[in-house]
């Protein structure tokens, strides 16, 4: 009798906490004092590294710069262990009103944010929402199909190589956007990817680039953290288009062009709506091209129509069109995407599978 | 044959840090010092080369300061251990973290900066046209033929071939019979764990100035530990390491061969075939000839020596 009476316990307790969260229509978090106000960033890696975080920190100083009298603070290289929710925590106990993540920390980071209901929470490619947590990242997918607009034009061999991280949706959603746009001018472009298990390990990211120009790849792309792919083609006479800031010093021959990115005004516009008592948690913010990410300058070698040509698919797409749009197929050949349907930002967001023409991704 | 000359070429280019750092960790723990800081020193001598090739254009000088800069933290390190005899392993891992800490704060204005300078290829005239080795082996810069075939001769003749390197060897198995033999144990402790200190930061330079040319914050990813791993799986033996170093570079680059190739397999397993492979060489022999002696380690290798200890 007893066991029965702790085993019921046990079951209503696991009902209530299964129970959703009760629904609220959201309330914008009250309003702070600039002079009192605490912004906080927790980077993935460092300050330094020219890449993701740089970008990051620049947002910081544009903060900085629009909101004078408040203070900021900023933890580098957090790794995704319990070491980053003991940080987030120390965020909440140095008063952060409103707290920037610049990765996907998940419930590293919601723990913290479940119990500082009045501090605003901020993931970078994160997927949860509550009401005092949102997240924001980019549509690079946009970017990535004008760059490979310019690679289907570039490449004499139609061969295109990818050097990634891991195999996520941003992975993906790189590799397929890149390939798509290729095809939409060279329709037998393929593309190799090869994945180094890592965000910023320049000795791998420069072998996994050699190998792939070994093996016939005369155009990379990549969206790691740090420039040796474009180094190694550079030195291999191939051409290859990056990732978070203009790198062409780097390899300027070998430079077609980067998806840059710009957190600057995202930021400190989520900033002054904290500070107003405006800011709400909710749904993701995906960034469209022209407001947090866009294409760089073309590189020197980049011949002028191809600039021309692909500046035009920007404008087209900035203008409201979406090229992924039916048919696609994926790499198995099964279509996707039927013909007369569009994928969703949300869809492209969270892209999982490899389209017709990509190889080294699963499906 | 492009393909398997450049597979082994990028098998040597990334073998030779590993080469280099753990032929410096071997003159230290040949007589008797374990030194745990060459991820520390790689990083030191990583961001030094950079930095003076930045302000130089020479990466010999770039070479050359990252010899001093390992060797100045090599001073610390022995003055921790073998001078005041504290913990081996603590002041190792201390060095691994003040390294790596140090040279990130110090390199942060110029990290991700382009070296001024790299080391350029010094083919070898007539071997460099023998198809797949020639362009693999012998169209390599001067670092690479110093960590493959100058350094471990040089070492391997020092340790086996000379009186010196006998005296070397008894001080890392029994320090207290050298010092009834008359040797000064200290100063010669010191002096190799020094020179073992300059040698594993150099594996640093030659990998921002020959292998990835930028230095960056983490650019070192743990080689370090790998490098103390391979001392150990080379047995103490200047030309097992070599070996040992150039096997894991191929199953390295084996490694994103097979997936430039798409031969389909998972690119994790691949990440983790080094490691597997390596696992497997300590174990195999282990297990052909049972009860032999295999890992034969110095015998008095991570204990400090004290004179007056009865």
């Amino acid at each position: 009798m007893p066991i029965l009476r702790r085993r019921s316990l046990l079951a209503a307790a696991a009902a209530l906490s299964a129970m959703p969260r009760a629904v609220r229509a959201a309330t914008p978090l009250a309003a702070v004092a600039e002079k009192d106000a605490v912004v906080a960033f927790g980077h993935i890696g460092p300050v330094s590294d020219g890449g993701w975080t740089f970008t990051h920190h620049q947002a910081l100083l544009a903060a900085k710069k629009a909101f004078p009298a408040a203070k900021f603070l900023e933890v580098e290289s957090i790794p995704v262990s319990a070491d980053a929710t003991r940080t987030f925590r120390q965020f909440v106990e140095n008063g952060a009103n409103i707290v920037f993540v610049t990765s996907e920390y998940g419930d590293l980071l919601s723990s913290v944010a479940d119990d500082a209901t009045d501090t605003a929470f901020l993931e970078c490619n994160g997927h949860r929402q509550s009401d005092n947590e949102s997240s924001y990242y980019i549509q690079h997918w946009m970017v990535s199909y004008v760059l490979g607009v310019a690679a289907g034009r570039m490449s004499k061999t139609g061969r295109l190589g990818f050097v990634g991280s891991f195999p996520v949706a941003a992975v993906y959603g790189c590799a397929n956007a890149f390939l798509l746009g290729a095809r939409s001018v060279a329709p037998h472009a393929t593309m190799q990817v090869i994945l180094i298990n890592s965000w910023f390990d320049p000795q791998a990211s420069s072998q996994a680039a050699s190998a792939l120009i070994q093996n016939g790849v005369d155009l990379l792309y990549t969206h790691l953290d740090d420039a040796s792919c474009l180094q190694v083609a550079e030195k291999n006479n191939v051409k290859c288009a990056t990732w978070n800031t203009d790198e062409r010093r780097l390899g300027p021959n070998a430079y077609v062009s980067s998806l840059l990115l710009d957190w600057n005004g995202f930021c400190v516009d989520q900033i002054g709506r904290r500070l107003k008592g405006q800011w709400t948690g909710g749904p993701i913010t995906l960034l469209p091209m022209g407001h947090g990410t866009d294409r760089d300058a073309w590189g020197a070698t980049v011949p002028p129509e191809v600039g021309r040509e692909a500046d035009a698919v920007r404008a087209r797409i900035m203008g409201g069109w979406n090229p992924f749009a039916g048919e696609i197929r994926d790499a198995a050949g099964t279509v996707r995407v039927t013909r007369g349907q569009s994928m969703t930002p949300m869809a492209l967001y969270e892209w999982n599978w490899p389209v017709e023409g990509v190889s080294g991704l699963r499906g | 044959m492009e393909v398997l000359s450049g597979l082994l070429s990028t098998a040597i280019l990334s073998g030779g840090v590993l080469a280099l750092a753990a032929l410096g960790e071997l003159l230290a723990e040949r007589v008797g010092v374990l030194n745990l800081g060459v991820e520390g020193l790689m990083a030191l001598g990583a961001m030094s080369a950079v930095a003076t090739v930045g302000a130089t254009h020479d990466p010999w000088l770039g070479f050359l300061a990252a010899l001093l800069v390992g060797g100045g933290a090599g001073i610390l390190f022995a003055l921790a251990t073998v001078v005041v005899r504290a913990s081996q392993v603590l002041c190792g891992m201390a060095l691994t973290m003040g390294g790596l800490g140090l040279s990130a704060t110090i390199g942060r204005p110029f990290a991700g900066q382009p070296a001024g300078a790299t080391f350029s290829p010094l083919p070898i005239p007539l071997l460099d046209r023998i198809p797949v080795l020639g362009p693999a082996l012998f169209q390599q810069s001067v670092p690479v033929y110093l960590a493959f075939l100058l350094l471990p001769a040089a070492i391997a003749w020092l340790l086996f071939r000379t009186r010196h390197g006998l005296t070397l060897r008894a001080i890392g198995e029994n320090p207290a019979a050298c010092d009834a033999a008359g040797i000064r144990v200290a100063p010669i402790r010191f002096c190799y764990v020094v020179l073992g200190a300059a040698v594993s930061a150099s594996a640093g330079a030659y990998l921002t100035l020959g292998f990835v040319p930028s230095w960056s914050d983490g650019v070192t990813a743990g080689r370090g530990w790998i490098a103390v791993a391979l001392v150990i799986f080379a047995g103490y033996r200047p030309w097992r390491i070599v070996g040992g170093a150039l096997l894991f570079g191929l199953v390295n680059a084996l490694g994103y061969l097979a997936q430039a190739r798409n031969w389909g397999v998972p690119s994790a397993f691949l990440a983790m075939l080094p490691y597997g492979v390596t696992l497997l060489f300590m174990i195999a022999p282990g297990l052909l000839r049972r009860g032999g002696a295999l890992i034969a380690a110095p015998a008095a290798l991570g204990v400090p020596y004290y004179r007056d200890e009865k």
